[in-house]
């Protein structure tokens, strides 16, 4: 058994050298590299070229890919692909991320990336968030009173009117959690959660896609959801006014967007680079301006009416309502299952 | 080749295409579905268990949704039949100068994406559309129609209807129009003209349309995920859910493997009994017709042709609907392509597609490719199509079950084998490796739609050259290749379409170089789909139009000897 330790210790450590020598000719960007990036297509794509692509571009004679899609689809590659991976930056949601940290497919946060000082705590778990989208109650004013707590779905005038969220999900996982909160339970303890959910069936419809919702605000088929504030806020100035973002009175409950490093990219330099410029004040700025997403970093300057429509500040960042991700992900497959039995189907 | 009593030779390179390209995923779905552990990264055990499928057969829950879904495909596909035969009918009656516009009336679902598609979907079965409103004028209450099983059904008869018209229309175009004379003059109206003469002579087609069309439908969940509302669970997304969203590869693929098993036994079922009710292909002993009563007769006589107008209006109106919205929708001015109200004109989302060389380079190489598999898949299709049709080998069937075996299996788990090869997939040029899979995903539909012309081709023709001393190539040139133009012409038209918009494999194999237009606008779409995605579906309609006139300057979409 000694003897086994032993030389798998001495295997290590032969494989770990080279890695160790060859550091220095990877921590730093050399004209030419390529770094590919995984990340949602649309506005956010947009201001990633504008902001952080294109001056690297620029200043470093590097070339950025872009590969766009959905976060599942890409979460997947980067399991399949661990340790070898094609992609050097994967853009995941608040479990998903810091699950990989612990499945070794993508990097913590490390040092290397200045701007990395100035995020709030929540925000450094499992690689850089780079914005907080938080996940809120959002109604139709014409047609329910207005909705002060997440216990407010239970009321009897919306018997019928709600669009509930699908489970996995950043917005199925908060409606899940905050009921489970709010009805005496928690992410331990999620059955109070699936029973007082199943109480408020038939429901209107149900959401996989804040695209969906939207179609489904517009054509009236129900009345209140749960849904990423930014994009609802988006949505309700530009097409649908009568379309409330709550501030229920538990709190809104925390999701972020992060950038994770994945474990054995060959471009290190350069996707510390690349972070580091995504948490950047201007593009900070950019992304509450044009989509609606709150800092992660405490030090953007943001307008006073612009603030007041997002999360700023510590004492506003403490009030998200944060849960046990581990727990949460590691339940993940089982609660998916109860979900389409119990809930939807 | 193409001569009586041929055996399975010609059908070897489209047997070695898929052994390549296709059995390498398949086989990698296969051992994952005989694997204990479900952990992600738990080695791989070649000890085969049957934890997965003992687990899926045990559970009420993956039964009802395995069953569902047969039946939403059996629907959908019976929906599609009984719209495509009065389309299909109207195509051929068509003169030959408008026939490229009716073309284009039956391609332009195929040609709008599914998120555009479904929109249309939506709106006319919203609680306040057209639909609901008709319903109600008649006292009834206001209908529940949307976010269920029947604007599933619906949107997947619209997309998958197109393939059953073009499937009929190669069939029922080569049929001899003195035939239908035949029957008028002997007394039969139009109604039984159809039953008697058109219908039997066009099972063929039927067959390949029919097959196509469930083997589609049992397998989709874009639309099911789209207009279902998550209220409809069918088998391909439980197998995203679990092989993607929970990780859970095993059970993902036992699950894929069982779709594909369902899906084989109702090929070779189609098979079987379409063979039964054609004997004189297989030259078995014919069976009286049956007899339909005198008064039956004078019952079809008098509903047939208005059912049948009824029914094409109906095809049309599904066909042509996604069209008006996408149209509308490109010079609405408002940012996002899922708007249902109308905010005013303007010309710019065209202007914005030409200022973003991203979706030009990404359509550019969607063409490359889409033309590249169509290439290759006739090219390997067409011997094989006579080596089905013709060949008296024994194990015809089973064989021809087992090439259209990439349709059997779902895209996604194509995709879920691709994942697991993926390592090995980025030593094959990225635009190689596209092309060998969207030739697997091609090649079963090209097959269909050529089996369908050979079993058509008029024999006595060849044999008459073949006795006035023509050699067998010049047979093929002058006699045969002339007769299955149409065929081929609709097989790479559809091939073409088909890989130009396929997605669900083509989001795995992606990389940062070989990115396809589909894949990007559903990158778009899973944050907010902008209106430049109508502008292009436009276009794109626009000159397929264009394409169908110039072609058919070159080419005969109809036989004119025929008439």
């Amino acid at each position: 058994m000694s003897f086994r330790l032993s030389r798998r210790a001495t295997l290590g450590a032969a494989l770990a050298a080279p890695v160790i020598w060859g550091r220095d000719a990877v921590a730093q960007i050399r004209a030419g590299d390529e770094l590919t990036v995984g990340v949602w297509g649309g506005m956010q794509e947009r201001i990633l070229r504008e902001f952080v692509a294109t001056p690297l571009e620029q200043q470093h004679g590097v070339k950025i890919n872009f590969v766009l899609g959905g976060t599942t689809d890409r979460r997947a590659r980067a399991y399949a692909e661990r340790g070898r991976p094609s992609f050097d930056i994967v853009y995941l949601n608040i479990f998903e991320s810091r699950q990989a940290v612990k499945d070794g497919v993508t990097q913590p946060v490390t040092d290397n990336v200045p701007n990395a000082a100035h995020l709030y705590p929540v925000a450094k778990l499992g690689g850089y968030g780079v914005a907080f989208n938080p996940v809120t109650i959002v109604y139709d004013k014409r047609k329910v009173a207005p909705m002060m707590s997440w216990r407010d779905f239970w009321r009897d005038d919306l018997k019928g009117k709600i669009i509930w969220p699908s489970y996995p999900g950043a917005q199925g996982t908060a409606a899940l959690l905050m009921a489970a909160k709010v009805w005496g339970g928690s992410e331990n303890n999620i059955d109070p959660a699936f029973t007082h959910i199943a109480a408020l069936k038939p429901f209107a419809a149900i959401q996989a896609s804040q695209d969906q919702l939207y179609a489904m605000f517009d054509q009236e088929v129900g009345a209140a959801s749960v849904e990423f504030g930014s994009f609802t806020r988006v949505y309700a100035e530009t097409r649908n006014p009568n379309i409330v973002i709550a501030e229920p009175s538990e709190g809104q409950a925390v999701a972020t967007n992060v950038a994770c490093i994945t474990t054995g990219t060959t471009k290190q330099a350069l996707a510390d680079a690349w972070v580091n410029l995504h948490l950047s004040p201007a593009c900070q700025r950019a992304y509450a301006e044009r989509i609606y997403y709150s800092p992660t970093v405490n030090n953007v300057d943001l307008p006073p009416d612009l603030a007041a429509k997002l999360v700023v500040g510590p004492a506003a960042v403490d009030k998200l309502v944060d849960f046990d991700w581990d727990v949460v992900i590691r339940n993940q497959a089982r609660w998916s299952n109860r979900f389409t039995r119990e809930i939807a189907g | 080749m193409f001569r009586q009593g041929g055996g399975p030779l010609g059908a070897l390179p489209y047997t070695l295409w898929l052994l390549a390209a296709f059995a390498a995923p398949l086989g990698a779905v296969l051992l994952m579905s005989l694997q204990d552990s479900t952990e992600p990264f738990a080695p791989l055990s070649l000890i085969p268990a049957f934890t997965q499928y003992g687990e899926l057969l045990g559970d009420a829950f993956y039964w009802r949704t395995f069953l569902n879904t047969l039946v939403l495909g059996a629907g959908v596909t019976l929906a599609s039949a009984v719209l495509a035969y009065p389309v299909a009918l109207w195509l051929t009656r068509l003169p030959a100068r408008w026939r490229p516009l009716g073309f284009a009336c039956v391609l332009v679902p195929l040609l709008t994406n599914v998120v555009v598609r479904s929109l249309g979907i939506i709106l006319l079965l919203s609680p306040t559309g057209v639909l609901a409103q008709a319903i109600m004028a008649f006292g009834l209450p206001r209908p529940s129609l949307l976010f269920g099983w029947f604007a599933v059904g619906l949107s997947l008869v619209q997309v998958f209807m197109p393939y059953l018209v073009l499937a009929l229309y190669d069939v029922l175009d080569g049929q001899d129009a003195r035939l239908a004379e035949a029957a008028n003059g002997l007394g039969a109206g139009p109604a039984m003209t159809f039953w008697r003469v058109t219908l039997p002579l066009s099972l063929q087609g039927l067959r390949a349309g029919l097959t196509v069309v469930f083997l589609l439908a049992s397998t989709a969940y874009v639309s099911a995920t789209l207009v279902g509302g998550r209220k409809v669970y069918v088998s391909a997304m439980v197998v995203y859910r679990e092989g993607l969203e929970n990780l859970n590869y095993p059970l993902a693929s036992a699950l894929a493997v069982l779709m594909m098993a369902a899906s084989i036994l109702v090929t070779v079922l189609l098979s079987r009994a379409i063979w039964r009710f054609t004997p004189w292909l297989s030259q078995a002993r014919a069976r009286a017709p049956l007899v339909v009563p005198r008064a039956l007769v004078a019952v079809m006589e008098a509903i047939g042709p208005w059912t049948g107008r009824l029914l094409l209006a109906l095809g049309l109106f599904l066909l042509l609907f996604p069209l008006l919205l996408v149209a509308v929708a490109s010079v609405n001015d408002t940012p996002q392509a899922t708007m249902a109200q109308f905010r005013g004109f303007t010309w710019k989302w065209y202007g914005l597609i030409w200022a973003n060389e991203r979706y030009l380079g990404d359509a550019w190489t969607s063409v490359k490719l889409a033309a590249a598999a169509v290439a290759v898949s006739l090219v390997i299709s067409l011997p094989a199509a006579f080596a089905l049709v013709r060949g008296g080998f024994r194990g015809r069937h089973g064989l021809g079950a087992a090439l259209m075996l990439p349709l059997a299996l779902p895209g996604i788990a194509i995709g879920l084998g691709m994942l697991k090869l993926l390592q090995w997939f980025t030593v094959i040029p990225p635009f190689l490796g596209m092309l060998a899979v969207h030739v697997v995903l091609v090649a079963p539909f090209t097959l269909a739609m050529l089996r369908a012309s050979v079993a058509a081709l008029d024999r006595a023709q060849e044999e008459a050259a073949g006795g006035l001393g023509a050699p067998p190539v010049r047979v093929f040139l002058r006699i045969v290749l002339p007769q299955l133009a149409p065929g081929v012409f609709v097989a790479a038209l559809l091939g073409f379409l088909i890989s130009f918009g396929e997605v669900t494999v083509s989001a795995f194999l992606t990389t940062a170089r070989l990115q396809t237009l589909p894949v990007r606008i559903y990158a778009e779409a899973a944050f907010s789909l902008e209106n430049t995605v109508n502008a292009i579906s436009t276009l794109t309609i626009l000159l397929t139009v264009a394409l169908l006139l110039v072609v058919n300057r070159f080419v005969a979409l109809d036989r004119v000897w025929k008439r």
